[in-house]
């Protein structure tokens, strides 16, 4: 063997072998498994539309958590999916919330969003009241999230008028809708679902610090499993979720007790307790009492009303409207785990999987959770998870909603849909 | 012999480097056979490899050489049918070497400056991981003036000051949304000064097999008043550090090596290392400015690891001389402690080289190695980062000496 030929031998090889560089890993195919996507619908509320800091809007419908869930399902037999978004030139849709500055003690100041809205008009039902109505949506329809549904209205046919967010998606104009919730879904036929209902039920009534009535527990389950019978009946598959405990969300965890009273001492030491209403009169706040985030910027406590420092008097005392008080969380939390129950009792019998996002949401409270490096928890702004109204999801919240439901939807169809990467979905934005 | 080199050449792709941001490439004869040579007296790369066998060399010379890195790392996120790559971005860690003194006395003089850490690691900017981190460029050079002393004509001893100087630039997205969509970034900066030392002991036996034993120290390479680099929303830019201090420990590595003489043409080399990894325990930034984060300890609690090397040589022709090597080398890394800067695993090396002596002064060599470092699932305990990580390295490498 000549030198010249070993040398060359060794430089051809270093060539091919520096060619071929970058490793590459077992092939991933995404299957279906048992389960059919070609035409998956979300049945839901607010959280499935992608409503985000007190609005709903084009960014946020684009970033929902059906639209990146139906984004994956496609690598593994998924079709066409297409969500009601705003037209281009209405992009704030509702209008949201963004935050403008930050005060001297390092609060947000938010400001409304309001330029390009898709606000059409007002209307007021008797009943009802005033209703603001959207830009219609006409077209193909996969995500159904409708902000504001509880399933209580799911089969009321005149909700359509009662709801702008319904209301824009439905041929006619409120009020001559006489279509339910529950029919226009189903209308169309599908292959796969997602329903995440239930939340609103009783978030009107803890996040007015019991200014609503939560859904009767009974009604909840026949309406609950009236739903899931209409979207099973035709063989789809599908996947349910839990609610999340509301108390848990930055909205309740951001003013608390030890807060304001922190807050009002640092100007009167003196002061030593707060009041607030509740249905049984005035009295002293406990730290077992949840406060509204809108309280913190809302700058009352102390300032003189009728004579009298606002929340430090009995005769004064914070209104009912900003204070969940002990007996009302009680009341959320007996009708979060009862709505749950039944959530979990219909999937059950139905055979489907269910998401417990309850459970779930409770990892991210306190110190959180890190997720590819990035802390995630449910501290108000910088928690990564809730977005500025503090009860909706950041896009990267609704990464991590989407890919809750692709592990178990996997988990239960033997589908193999690739995950979201969560890190290419923003948290809240800072000026 | 020449059959045996072949197929070694042609069985693999080719032939290895370094174990988590150890680089061991620090003499192209030497990286020809697997990065083995504590045990022979074969040039002035001595002058790293063993400073006990400098007063050994039959020539005095200086050498200086490169080996630039090919670095191909692939990550797949758990879950995800996305296969992402590193960035091509070269590393060139270089080498040079100096033996003075007479080659007949006892005494000997030798200088080396060397690359023994370092790493280019370069991921997109929106890569999965870019929160934990985006690129780094890591780079401690050695300057060692050495002495060595042939106490007998089997026995010599050596030593050298190390001489460290070092710089870091670490790039990672931070969580936070800039009104214009984009993600914030911090960049962290800074350069290290330090001292170490090198010694070991070069024995020739009456059995004709030379061993050798060296220890390099611990290096605590620490980076004082670096800067920090907070790109962040205008309305916490106050509220971030703007200089930051830490410390990496380049850990103590000791070895011991065997050269075997089979015929006179052919020499066998094989080295043991054991780098001591566990000083490294975290990865800590303390930073002057602590309103909005605070300082950080990742764990990193890397544990001693091993690393086995063997090589040939064969004096092909007079002018010629043709290398081959293999090696092994154990990780440092613990399950859930890799970290995609250095996504160390258990790596095999192949290498191969030749040497060509162009005059009675001149000679250059060639080596090539390839490292083929195993394919690893980790979910890190710190960032929960989780998915596999692939790591493939190409370094073609040449010096050039000059013996007088």
């Amino acid at each position: 063997m000549k030198p010249e030929l070993i040398f060359k031998s060794i430089l051809v090889a270093a060539v091919v072998s520096m060619a071929s560089c970058k490793p590459e890993f077992k092939d991933v195919v995404p299957v279906k498994g048992t389960a059919d996507f070609t035409r998956y619908i979300a049945v839901g509320n607010s959280l499935t539309s992608g409503f985000a800091d007190g609005g709903l809007y084009l960014e946020g419908q684009q970033n929902s958590y059906p639209e990146m869930i139906a984004g994956q399902m496609k690598a593994a037999g998924g079709g066409a999916f297409t969500s009601p978004f705003f037209n281009a030139d209405q992009p704030d849709g509702s209008g949201y919330l963004r935050i403008k500055s930050f005060s001297a003690s390092g609060l947000p100041v938010t400001e409304t969003v309001a330029g390009k809205t898709a606000v059409r008009g007002q209307i007021t039902l008797p009943g009802v009241g005033s209703v603001t109505l959207y830009t219609k949506y006409t077209g193909d329809l996969n995500n159904y999230g409708v902000p504001g549904i509880k399933i209580d209205n799911v089969d009321n046919s005149g909700y359509g008028n009662a709801n702008g967010y319904f209301e824009r998606l439905l041929p006619a104009a409120s009020p001559g809708n006489t279509t339910s919730y529950q029919a226009f879904v189903t209308a169309k036929p599908f292959t796969f679902f997602s329903m995440w209902l239930g939340n609103n039920d009783i978030l009107g009534y803890a996040s007015t610090g019991g200014g609503d009535t939560p859904t009767d527990k009974t009604r909840f389950a026949t309406k609950y499993t009236a739903m899931v019978n209409e979207l099973t009946k035709t063989g789809a598959g599908g996947i349910l979720a839990t609610i999340p405990d509301v108390l848990g969300t930055a909205y309740f965890t951001t003013v608390t007790y030890a807060s304001l009273l922190r807050g009002v001492q640092a100007s009167a030491p003196t002061v030593t307790d707060l009041y607030i209403q509740t249905a049984t009169g005035p009295r002293k706040a406990t730290a077992q009492d949840y406060f509204v985030l809108t309280l913190g910027s809302a700058n009352l406590i102390g300032t003189v009303t009728a004579g009298l420092p606002y929340g430090l008097h009995p005769l004064n005392p914070i209104e009912n409207r900003f204070v969940l008080d002990q007996a009302e969380a009680a009341v959320v939390a007996d009708f979060t785990n009862s709505y749950n129950a039944t959530i979990k009792s219909v999937a059950a019998a139905k055979g489907l999987p269910v998401v417990d996002f309850n459970a779930l949401f409770k990892e991210y409270s306190g110190a959180g959770k890190m997720v590819n490096g990035v802390t995630v928890n449910n501290a108000y702004i910088t928690g990564n998870l809730f977005s500025l109204d503090g009860i909706h999801l950041t896009q990267m919240g609704y990464a991590i909603v989407a890919n809750e439901f692709i592990k178990s939807i996997n988990a239960k169809y033997g589908s193999s849909i690739p995950v979201v990467d969560v890190t290419k979905y923003r948290g809240v934005k800072f000026p | 012999m020449k059959k045996i080199l072949l197929s070694i050449l042609l069985a693999v792709p080719i032939l290895g480097y370094s174990q988590s941001f150890q680089v061991n490439l620090q003499g192209q004869k030497q990286i020809a056979m697997g990065g083995a040579g504590t045990g022979v007296a074969l040039d002035e790369a001595a002058v790293f490899f063993n400073p006990g066998a400098v007063s050994f060399l039959k020539q005095n010379g200086v050498q200086a050489g490169i080996s630039p890195i090919f670095l191909k790392t692939s990550f797949r996120e758990t879950g995800s049918n996305i296969t992402e790559h590193n960035k091509d971005k070269l590393a060139t860690p270089v080498m040079g070497y100096a033996v003075f003194g007479s080659p007949a006395g006892r005494l000997r003089f030798g200088l080396g400056i060397y690359t023994p850490f370092g790493g280019a690691m370069h991921w997109q900017e929106n890569w999965t991981g870019k929160y934990t981190v985006t690129s780094l460029d890591l780079q401690a050079i050695y300057v060692q003036p050495t002495l060595s002393y042939k106490i007998t004509d089997q026995i010599g001893i050596g030593a050298g000051l190390v001489y460290s100087q070092g710089k870091v630039d670490l790039r990672r997205a931070v969580p936070l949304t800039l009104s214009n969509g984009e993600t914030a970034t911090a960049k962290l900066k800074g350069d290290t000064h330090d001292f170490g030392w090198n010694a070991g002991i070069y024995l020739e036996t009456i059995s004709g097999v030379s061993i050798g034993i060296t220890h390099r120290s611990k290096v605590n390479a620490r980076v004082k008043d670096g800067d920090a680099t907070f790109s962040v929303p205008d309305a916490l830019i106050s509220s971030f550090p703007t200089k930051f201090t830490a410390s990496l420990p380049l850990p103590a590595t000791s070895t011991i090596g065997f050269g075997f003489y089979p015929s006179e043409k052919t020499t066998i080399v094989f080295d043991a290392n054991w780098v001591h990894w566990n000083q490294y325990k975290e990865l800590a930034f303390d930073y002057d400015n602590n309103s909005r984060i605070a300082d950080t300890k990742s764990p990193r609690n890397y544990h001693d690891a091993a690393a086995l090397r063997l090589g040939i040589q064969n004096q092909a022709t007079t002018r010629l001389v043709l290398r081959a090597g293999v090696g092994y080398a154990f990780t440092p890394v613990g399950k859930g402690y890799v970290t995609p800067e250095v996504p160390d695993a258990d790596r095999l090396l192949l290498s191969a080289g030749i040497g060509y002596k162009a005059s009675e002064r001149f000679a250059v060599d060639f080596s090539f190695l390839y490292e083929n470092v195993k394919t690893r699932s980790e979910n890190n305990i710190e960032t929960n980062l989780s998915g596999e990580f692939k790591t493939l390295a190409y370094i073609p490498g040449i010096s050039l000496t000059y013996k007088w």
